[in-house]
């Protein structure tokens, strides 16, 4: 048993937070901060370390962010920041407990503890589920976690038929009920003989899902946990019959730390072929990482439905991995021996993953558990149903990434200026600009004057022209002017707007002083108006 | 017109995770595209290949100087008809309508207006058109997708944007449902003496700064375009990634010690001269 154990398992109860369980590091965020979780779910999940995780964390600011954990270890020892109310970590070690609390700090509460042999992390208000899930990488919803993983009465128990089956095909027996025996004991170095861990291994896991089955990209490899869950009747049994073997006190259980470590992470593979299959694959590339078709960009995919085509019924993409039936437990995955799962994925050539979505031909395995299922794994889609998730809208795919939105969106705002209406295309003739260093214009379209005018923006029927007029002193602002004809009350006469000019424009109209044109404000023109750009340059309006 | 010469240069690369380069450019002096496909049954590189032809006969049969935009918007309605018969062929009427294959466009070509040659640049979608010009870079074309409307609402900020989950959905595309309706732009030559027109799998994998570093390190377009490229692919590679670069040579603004030094490096390259 010890050699399927790996460091990295952990358990968690379901809550409203987010955690993040990565190869490197574990990070665990607020219900409000889902956005955040989504750009930091890719970091994590490819393997970010400490410090690079941190980064993404804290990119757009730490007063923003209410809460968070950061735990990592990376070779040395354990390294954890918290932030926040309700937010709790315990490290044990050999000699002892370190408890860290997020509040103490405005900013946050950083620790590095060697020799750590087990976390327990507590966010939230509440920690609503008495049943820890296993888990080794992925995206959940959780109240609190642990490491090493925790045995609740739910995760640990095995129907025992299931169980000898399970057995005949890991040919393990005694680990099996080893492992289950080991709960009580191995939730002690965690949590200390906290009174709730019991009481979680001796009540069956009713309520497992939450409410808030958290983001709806799930695939079958979440799915053992739940199937896990209802078969919660026999902890007491079970466990009476090994417990003399191995029992481990609870006092005794940090500085068993090895064997912890493994029969807590052991526990969960007996339980369901599935399970550890789906926690081994998910420590390595996927059987498919080598077909950049069907994998292509693993942190994109396992998005939200929205992520890529807001606009798609989610249904389309993430519903099918999420079988809402609840056939016989465990027995589907169990007999099929875990050695073939691989197989359907290996076979599975490029070409019907681009041709239609492949959730339908490839229909997750029917081991859901009776009742809903708990809260899902994002990061557990890889592999274990035997294929991964399609791409969210492989039909409406833009080179992996990209896609249309023909009917999302408002229309884009108008070109031009702001708060005006769209420059007529091109019109009657309106107006003459004769300016000063001997060009004429005919004011029948957007005009744009200046030392190197550029139009910006504009419909293929619009057709402004470029005016460029010479500045020596470089007074005149590249593009300083606009002249159209004007629309509405303007109607008929050309309207002249400074473009923002750096040095202004002062326009000057029959019978009145000169005037200083504000930026983006159209003026209408009279005939025989003059409009002073500077450097020498004056433009004068006549009629057409 | 006054004679002017563009230097051009050009690369493209599938990738690190992409099996199709569904990109394609065209390089036909005057006229220049980038062109990103999309979707449909991986016809994507169909659509973005039925742009580029389309603006290939532009450029061979010529066009009214003087009317580039029209010709421009032609030739794009071109394009979209043909990207949808393309589609009522060989598409599963049983898709969503959104199943369309697509393309987004970037072009630049050369116009006359009366007091000589303009750059009229066009573009559909979120590929880019850069202008660089004394080690400054500006993004001329402004992106048709959800992130840049919502940066024009002032509902996020532009260094949100990168890490936006709706960064890749664009509004506007040739082909599909979405509009194809082009933005235009027009600059005089002088102020744009270096021209970059990209995928998103380029100025999605680089920043700003270092778009800048690559096209003030590398006179020659050609490098320029190939670093550019380079420079996607090793930041991740994730999607196809397209970078045509043109230089605007010889105008009077340009000292002829620039013009000469330009081509000679170029005719130095080529191995004509020692």
């Amino acid at each position: 048993m010890s050699e399927m154990s790996t460091s990295s398992g952990w358990s968690y109860q379901a809550g409203s937070w987010f955690a993040v369980f990565g190869p490197q590091v574990t990070v665990l965020l607020p219900e409000s901060e889902r956005e955040r979780v989504i750009r930091v779910w890719a970091t994590v999940d490819e393997g970010g370390g400490f410090d690079q995780v941190l980064d993404g964390l804290l990119a757009t600011g730490l007063s923003s962010l209410p809460g968070f954990v950061l735990l990592g270890a990376e070779g040395g020892p354990t390294r954890v920041l918290l932030r926040g109310a309700d937010v709790t970590v315990v490290l044990a070690t050999g000699d002892g407990e370190v408890a860290l609390d997020g509040s103490a700090s405005a900013t946050w509460v950083e620790q590095s503890v060697d020799g750590v042999t087990g976390v327990r992390i507590e966010v939230g208000a509440d920690s609503s589920d008495d049943v820890h899930f296993p888990i080794t990488t992925g995206l959940v919803r959780v109240g609190r976690v642990d490491r090493p993983a925790v045995a609740s009465g739910a995760a640990g128990v095995v129907e025992p038929e299931t169980a000898e089956e399970v057995e005949a095909a890991v040919g393990e027996t005694p680990p099996v009920f080893e492992a289950q025996a080991e709960p009580v004991g191995a939730a002690g170095p965690v949590a200390e003989a906290e009174p709730s861990d019991d009481a979680a291994v001796a009540l069956p896991g009713t309520d497992v899902v939450g409410a808030d089955a958290p983001i709806p990209v799930v695939t079958p490899s979440a799915e053992p946990a739940p199937m896990d869950v209802p078969a919660a009747d026999l902890p007491a049994d079970v466990p009476a019959d090994d417990a003399p073997a191995d029992d481990v006190p609870a006092d005794d259980a940090p500085a068993a730390d090895p064997g912890l470590d493994l029969q807590p992470t052991e526990q969960m593979p007996p339980v369901s072929p599935d399970t550890s299959l789906a926690a081994s694959e998910l420590e390595l590339p996927p059987p498919l990482g080598a077909d950049p078709l069907t994998d292509p960009m693993p942190p994109q995919e396992p998005a939200p439905s929205n992520w890529v085509t807001p606009w798609d019924p989610p249904a389309e993409t993430a519903a099918p991995p999420v079988p809402e039936d609840a056939p016989a437990p465990e027995a589907a995955p169990v007999e099929e021996p875990a050695v073939e799962e691989p197989a359907p994925e290996a076979s599975v050539p490029d070409a019907p993953a681009a041709d239609e979505p492949p959730a339908p031909a490839y229909p997750p395995p029917p081991v859901d558990g009776p009742s809903t299922p708990p809260p899902l794994g994002i990061g557990s889609w890889e592999p274990v149903g035997g294929f991964p998730p399609p791409p969210p809208a492989p039909d409406t795919d833009h080179d992996g990434l990209t896609v249309g939105g023909a009917d999302h969106g408002q229309v884009p705002p108008p070109p031009g200026i702001p708060g005006q209406p769209p420059a007529p295309p091109v019109t009657q003739p309106v107006a003459n600009l004769m300016i000063s260093d001997g060009q004429n214009v005919v004011v029948d379209r957007v005009i744009l004057i200046g030392r190197a005018p550029e139009a910006r923006r504009f419909s293929s029927t619009e057709q402004p022209l470029l005016v460029s007029v010479p500045s020596r002193l470089h007074e005149i602002s590249a593009t300083h002017v606009e002249v159209r004809p004007g629309t509405g009350a303007d109607h008929g006469s050309a309207v002249v707007t400074d473009m923002g000019s750096t040095n202004g424009t002062v326009l000057v109209q029959p019978g009145l002083g000169p005037e200083d044109l504000k930026p983006g404000i159209a003026v209408q023109l009279i005939p025989g108006a003059i409009i002073n750009l500077g450097d020498g340059i004056t433009i004068q309006v006549t009629r057409p | 017109m006054i004679p002017v010469e563009l230097h051009p240069g050009a690369a493209t690369d599938v990738g690190l995770v992409r099996e199709v380069n569904e990109d394609a450019y065209l390089v036909a002096p005057p006229v220049f595209v980038v062109a990103d496909g999309m979707g449909g049954h991986d016809h994507g590189d169909v659509a973005s290949r039925i742009v580029v032809e389309e603006f290939g006969k532009l450029a061979e049969q010529g066009y009214d100087a003087a009317r580039g935009a029209e010709a421009v918007a032609a030739t794009l309605v071109a394009a979209q008809l043909r990207i949808a018969e393309y589609d009522a062929e060989h598409g599963d009427p049983s898709e969503r309508p959104t199943s369309s294959s697509g393309s987004t466009v970037v072009a630049a070509l050369l116009v006359e207006q009366e007091d000589g040659p303009r750059w009229l640049l066009a573009n559909v979608g979120d590929s880019r058109i850069y202008r660089f010009t004394d080690g400054v870079l500006d993004q001329v074309s402004v992106d048709h997708s959800i992130v840049q409307e919502l940066i024009d609402a002032g509902r996020i900020s532009p260094s949100a944007a990168a890490e936006h989950p709706e960064r890749h959905v664009i509004t506007r595309a040739l082909g599909g449902t979405a509009s194809g309706e082009a933005d235009y732009f027009l600059l005089p030559l002088v102020s744009a003496e270096r021209l970059l027109l990209c995928s998103d799998g380029v100025s999605g994998m680089i920043d700003d700064a270092e778009i800048a570093r690559i096209l003030g390190e590398h006179e020659d377009p050609r490098d320029a375009a190939d670093q550019l490229v380079g420079a996607a692919v090793a930041a991740g590679g994730r999607d196809n990634a397209t970078a045509v670069v043109v230089d605007v040579v010889g105008l009077g603004d340009d000292t002829p010690y620039d013009s000469d030094a330009q081509r000679v490096s170029l005719e130095q390259k080529l191995g004509a001269l020692p």
